[in-house]
């Protein structure tokens, strides 16, 4: 069922995404021509054309970009808060695999999104002196890191890849879920459900940023602060090691984060859902 | 065939009634198949099991029979069908005799009245219509 | 086993009592009429049995199940406002109907579809509210499901597609499973119910099979409503 509702995901929201990236990349290639000599014609047409089309690219990645989160946002109380959650809540599927079916969908889409910027980058650069720079850059990078390239750097090197990419999948679902959240606890008020929905995010947020200072206030210079040095006392961590520590922290403290605001989910979704 | 329904009697009753009207005039001819409860359900517009009610009532009265797989028939005995035409006419009679009767007509004013309304009747439409 | 069954289902909102102690039963093979004025609790008891809403006091069950994912699966819901996703077409719709019901019958909607001359490229947002509104009623009837939970299906169309809503739900009739058709137009759905229920003001005020009515009351459901709901 899971599959199913990820390639219904994918369906709708392809269809704003797909066109979009396709504006971008067509602004690119605009912007690529500019780049590559109207700027400095006699024509003052092309001129003010040239500045036009790098505009165009410019407005065209921010748009992309602002799009990604507003469509993530707005496909969650479209699809599961209005009309078409009187059709999806009663599929037989549980509110688990609707959520993470739109926190896989999401975060692909926002990776899809970076890629799409950066092939949009590389065509405007494309054929302008620079790209042939890039390109001897990434050479020169190669050739310095096959040097140190051992196993224990191979190995090392991907797991830390790996892990950097799941802080990053992982941080995507929180940052869905914290909208997710605010909009499933302020939908399941009978009035002015948006209104409500956007407070509570503003509050999660607030109560997020107290706790957090907390947190740090008491890590610095606290009894908790003296525990973790006498529990490190006599570690030794190389640079390796102690960046994977780090990394699997951070996991960690995002996990537990996101869980919080994942049950949140869940239980107005299953236990608050007040569709009108 | 045309379905009609009052407000007072119990559906699977009025469905009976013309269920009987349809055998007799021969819009279910006699030995004909008829269609399932579902189908004359819909045609009628009405509820399945009120249907059904109606057409196990009419076998119990022996208008209609069951062959196990092959469905329901109209009876071929013309004599019941006979019987059955004659008990409906008999029902229309009398509703139009106590009607008269509410009116404050007696015996032969009855019968005077109806003698003159079907010769009007005739010359207006040549042939009586049955 | 019965197909829905209420005990002591109370749901309140706030400071309103939606639904007050109500017990009901539906067995299979029944078609019944939920009836009442607007407010009177119709549409909680059907969200109720979708596991849209959680009572607040006493149970529901759907075929012994706890309204959830499970029970989903054997319940075909229409409710009162179009809700399928607009943007799909027609075929789009069939495939997701398919790809999340197993019972879902692609065939008989399709025929449907077809004798209601619906393209199956066309998209929903381009179709007329009562055009939208029959393709949602095919999908709904063309699942084999247990429960069918129809919220007001004919209340905002015209005469000749509450006749053809309603020839749908006799052509779809399935001994095995019950129909719940909840209205306040009763005249037009009186000869398709077996029974009635009567609900006002979240309380249960009668339960009994039409042919009852009419022949302990001499009276059609219609008028029997008239007289028990008289403002």
């Amino acid at each position: 069922m899971l599959r199913k509702l990820i390639k219904h995901e994918f369906r709708a929201t392809g269809r704003v995404m797909l066109p979009l990236f396709l504006v971008l990349l067509v602004t690119s290639v605009g912007a690529n021509f500019s780049a590559r000599g109207m700027l400095d014609t006699r024509y003052k047409v092309l001129d003010v054309l040239g500045s036009l089309l790098v505009m165009a690219f410019a407005i065209a990645i921010f748009g992309v970009c602002v799009m990604s989160v507003v469509l993530m946002v707005q496909r969650f109380y479209k699809n599961l808060l209005q009309d078409e959650g009187y059709v999806m809540m009663t599929l037989p599927v549980s509110v688990h695999q609707h959520i993470w079916s739109k926190l896989i969908v999401s975060a692909v889409w926002f990776a899809l999104t970076i890629v799409v910027v950066c092939l949009a980058a590389c065509i405007v650069a494309f054929d302008v002196g620079f790209v042939q720079e890039l390109i001897q850059g990434f050479r020169e990078l190669f050739r310095e890191l096959s040097q140190y390239l051992n196993a224990y750097y191979a190995i090392n090197g991907t797991v830390i890849i790996l892990e950097f990419l799941a802080i990053c999948f992982v941080g995507c679902c929180v940052m869905c879920l914290q909208f997710y959240a605010a909009l499933a606890m302020g939908h399941s008020s009978p009035n002015h459900k948006m209104a409500w929905s956007v407070l509570w995010f503003f509050a999660l947020q607030f109560a997020t940023q107290l706790l957090a200072g907390s947190l740090l206030a008491l890590l610095d210079e606290s009894w908790l602060h003296h525990l973790l040095l006498a529990w490190t006392e006599g570690w030794h961590l190389s640079g390796t090691a102690a960046t994977q520590l780090m990394m699997l922290i951070v996991i960690l403290g995002e996990v537990l984060y996101g869980a919080v605001y994942y049950f949140l989910t869940t239980w107005f979704l299953k236990k608050r859902l007040n569709l009108e | 065939m045309k379905w009609q329904f009052s407000n007072d009697a119990p559906i699977y009753a009025q469905l009976i009634a013309q269920i009987k009207v349809g055998i007799v005039s021969g819009a279910f001819p006699p030995g004909e198949r008829l269609p399932s409860v579902r189908d004359l359900a819909t045609e009628a517009g009405v509820n399945p099991n009120t249907m059904q009610r109606a057409l196990t009532e009419l076998e119990r009265d022996g208008l209609v029979y069951s062959q196990r797989t092959a469905g329901r028939f109209v009876t071929e005995d013309q004599t019941m069908i006979d019987a059955a035409k004659r008990g409906l006419a008999e029902g229309h009679i009398q509703m139009f005799l106590a009607a008269m009767r509410r009116l404050g007509y007696g015996k032969e004013d009855i019968l005077n009245l109806l003698r003159q309304e079907n010769e009007k009747e005739e010359t207006t439409h040549g042939d009586f219509d049955m | 086993m019965a197909i829905l069954t209420c005990k002591g289902l109370s749901k309140r909102f706030g400071g309103t009592q939606a639904l007050d102690q109500v017990d009901i039963t539906i067995e299979p093979g029944r078609i019944v009429g939920l009836l009442g004025p607007n407010g009177s609790g119709k549409t909680t008891l059907i969200k109720l049995a979708n596991g849209l809403l959680t009572p607040s006091e006493g149970e529901i069950r759907i075929c012994g199940l706890v309204p959830g994912k499970e029970s989903h699966a054997c319940v075909s819901y229409l409710p009162e406002r179009t809700a399928i996703p607009t943007w799909m077409s027609v075929t789009q719709l069939l495939d997701f109907y398919q790809d999340f019901y197993a019972d879902f019958r692609r065939d008989a909607a399709e025929e449907m579809l077809a004798h209601l001359n619906i393209p199956p490229k066309q998209r929903i947002k381009q179709m007329s509210k009562g055009t939208r509104e029959k393709v949602q009623l095919i999908m709904v009837m063309s699942r084999s499901a247990k429960l069918y939970l129809l919220d007001e299906p004919i209340g905002g169309v015209d005469p000749a597609t509450r006749d053809y809503i309603l020839s749908t739900i006799i052509g779809n009739y399935n001994p095995d499973a019950a129909v719940v058709i909840s209205t306040h137009l009763i005249a037009d759905v009186e000869k398709v119910l077996d029974d009635v229920v009567f609900i006002n003001q979240g309380r249960i005020m009668l339960q009994a099979s039409v042919d009852q009515i009419r022949e302990e009351k001499g009276m059609s459901v219609d008028a029997l409503f008239r007289e028990v709901f008289k403002c």
